[in-house]
């Protein structure tokens, strides 16, 4: 039965390769990967250090080209996706620009390129700033400078300021790994306040398992030597995902599976590379 | 006991809470160093006071010893008060050289610091000599420009700006490049043109930077400029003019008081580049504990 053609992915990586350096040293950071997700989804990345996920968010968001294969981002190229404005990016630290305040942080950006602005669809004018600073628990801070603002505040502000550009896809490097864990469970919270309101399609990198699987409709376990994704789990819990979901048995039954992924990807990672000395 | 201390655990959580860092001292205490009102305090001004009567105790005593040596302070004090006048023409012309050649040097090296931060080819080819002439003492050439250009003002504003440039260049040019990567990361996925990321980010990163080169830079154009007076003796005016003059006619106390002039007048320049270092980069971490 010919269906219609199917609608384009939000992103889409088809076998995808990426070596860094040359002959002997290189390394192969992405072999073969495979991956395609769905608009308004909310995707984490998940894996050991060296195993390719910070290497996806770089391609997706065209700060690298592929050595093989190729990246769409809604049917586009990445470098099309920038170019549009469709791509809204949350970088480890919080990257603000410590001359400015919060308010004129995350309004600097509907400035910048605004020629992709206007070829958007009228209906997504940007949203008010100042209302969504209020709603992330920084409507005090907004005058502030970001050095007067703890550290889970400046990257509540950096994630204000990549949701106020209404990105169709928004890309998430590691965003809670630096602060403690208190303030990463209530910014988890307001993440997903935010993300049910603007509904984006999200792509997670993150090293805590239960994180990924708090936040996420689908859980990519990834593995290193050479980089790929191993599995895909989709995650059936039902939203919103408050403080309660730490209690319920179905959460943790999810953390262990993942963790079980994990660590047999970490397994085949020794033998092969077991196999490949005795050769 | 234990309660007490449990309480003291939970303040971080309710610091986090509200997220924000509390404020300083207030700068009205007398407590606070940068209060304005902490100079009624004996222990800030007293000790400069006991040090500046020393120093005046120790210049008399060697006046009186050697007098070939040092002009006596109210020597010094007398030709001021007498021809204030005269300190003040020639203060105007060597601070209209320095600054002149200041504001040039400032314009060339700034635009050839973002031609730079734009275009690596040039960067590479400039950035080594600029290095290398940086820590060349470019004083040293005065003599042989006042031969090339005459006694007129060309030679003291071509010393000055020759001076100021390189740090200025060098400042500008690392502090244009040396915006943080996730920064750059972040507008680039919006496309960022090299324009709007110059203009927002690069330039306001490489203000502190600048102004750092500035408050190198100032003394060196006052520098500058009277070295270059110095070396065009028969120049029409200027404190080093005067200074070269006085000493030829063993007038110890107009050369001394010259000197005085110019210590005056480059502490003011300083203080000026202060403020206008203090509003322009009042988000800086360097302008909250400078004391």
């Amino acid at each position: 039965m010919q269906q219609q053609a199917p609608r384009a992915a939000a992103i889409e990586l088809s076998s995808v390769r990426r070596v860094y350096g040359f002959d002997s040293s290189a390394t192969v950071a992405l072999s073969g990967a495979d991956l395609r997700i769905e608009p308004g989804r909310f995707v984490s990345l998940i894996g050991p250090s060296g195993c390719g996920k910070s290497t996806v968010l770089r391609l997706v968001s065209g700060l690298e080209e592929p050595d093989a294969g190729s990246v769409l981002v809604h049917g586009m190229t990445p470098a099309e996706a920038c170019a549009a404005k469709l791509i809204g990016f949350v970088p480890q630290t919080p990257a603000l620009l410590p001359w400015l305040s919060v308010l004129r942080n995350v309004t600097l950006p509907q400035k910048i390129n605004p020629r992709a602005g206007r070829r958007r669809a009228a209906g997504s004018a940007s949203p008010d700033m100042r209302e969504l600073l209020r709603k992330a628990g920084l409507g005090e801070a907004m005058d502030k400078l970001p050095a007067q603002l703890s550290g889970g505040m400046q990257q509540r502000a950096a994630i204000v300021r990549a949701f106020g550009l209404r990105p169709e896809v928004l890309l998430m490097d590691e965003p809670f790994s630096a602060l403690d864990e208190f303030t990463r469970e209530s910014l988890q919270d307001q993440l997903l306040d935010l993300w049910d309101e603007l509904k984006t399609t999200v792509l997670f990198v993150t090293h805590s398992v239960s994180e990924a699987v708090r936040l996420s409709d689908t859980v990519v376990v990834m593995a290193p030597k050479p980089g790929r994704v191993v599995d895909v789990v989709d995650i059936d819990l039902p939203r919103p995902r408050g403080e309660r979901l730490f209690e319920e048995r179905d959460f943790h039954a999810y953390e262990d599976l993942i963790r079980d992924r994990l660590r047999s990807a970490w397994r085949s990672t020794d033998a092969a590379t077991v196999g490949g000395t005795n050769r | 006991m234990s309660l007490a201390s449990q309480r003291t655990t939970a303040v971080p959580v309710a610091e986090t809470e509200t997220g924000i860092v509390p404020r300083e001292p207030s700068r009205w205490s007398l407590k606070h160093p940068r209060s304005r009102l902490a100079w009624i305090r004996p222990a800030i001004w007293l000790p400069l006071v006991v040090m500046l009567a020393l120093l005046g105790g120790l210049w008399q005593w060697g006046t009186a010893r050697m007098p070939y040596l040092l002009p006596p302070l109210s020597a010094v004090g007398e030709t001021l008060s007498r021809n204030p006048g005269y300190y003040l023409r020639n203060a105007g012309i060597t601070l209209e050289e320095s600054l002149l050649g200041l504001a040039m040097s400032f314009v060339a090296a700034f635009l050839l610091a973002v031609v730079m931060s734009e275009a690596p080819l040039v960067r590479r080819a400039v950035m080594p000599i600029a290095v290398v002439l940086n820590v060349t003492p470019l004083v040293a050439i005065a003599p042989a420009l006042v031969v090339a250009f005459g006694f007129g003002s060309a030679p003291k504003l071509i010393i000055t700006a020759l001076i100021c440039f390189f740090p200025i260049l060098i400042n500008t040019a690392v502090g244009l490049r040396s915006v943080p990567q996730p920064v750059l990361q972040v507008y680039k996925t919006m496309n960022a043109s090299r324009l709007e990321m110059l203009v927002h980010l690069r330039v306001p990163n490489a203000l502190p930077y600048l102004f750092a080169a500035l408050r190198i830079v100032t003394p060196l154009s006052v520098i500058g400029a009277v070295v270059a007076e110095l070396s065009a003796s028969g120049s029409t005016g200027g404190l080093g003019t005067v200074i070269s003059n006085a000493s030829s006619m063993n007038q110890l106390a107009v050369v001394y008081a010259a000197i005085g002039v110019l210590a005056v007048m480059g502490s003011a320049l300083m203080l000026v580049i202060t403020v206008i270092e203090r509003r322009a980069l009042h988000w800086h971490e360097s302008s909250a504990d400078r004391t």
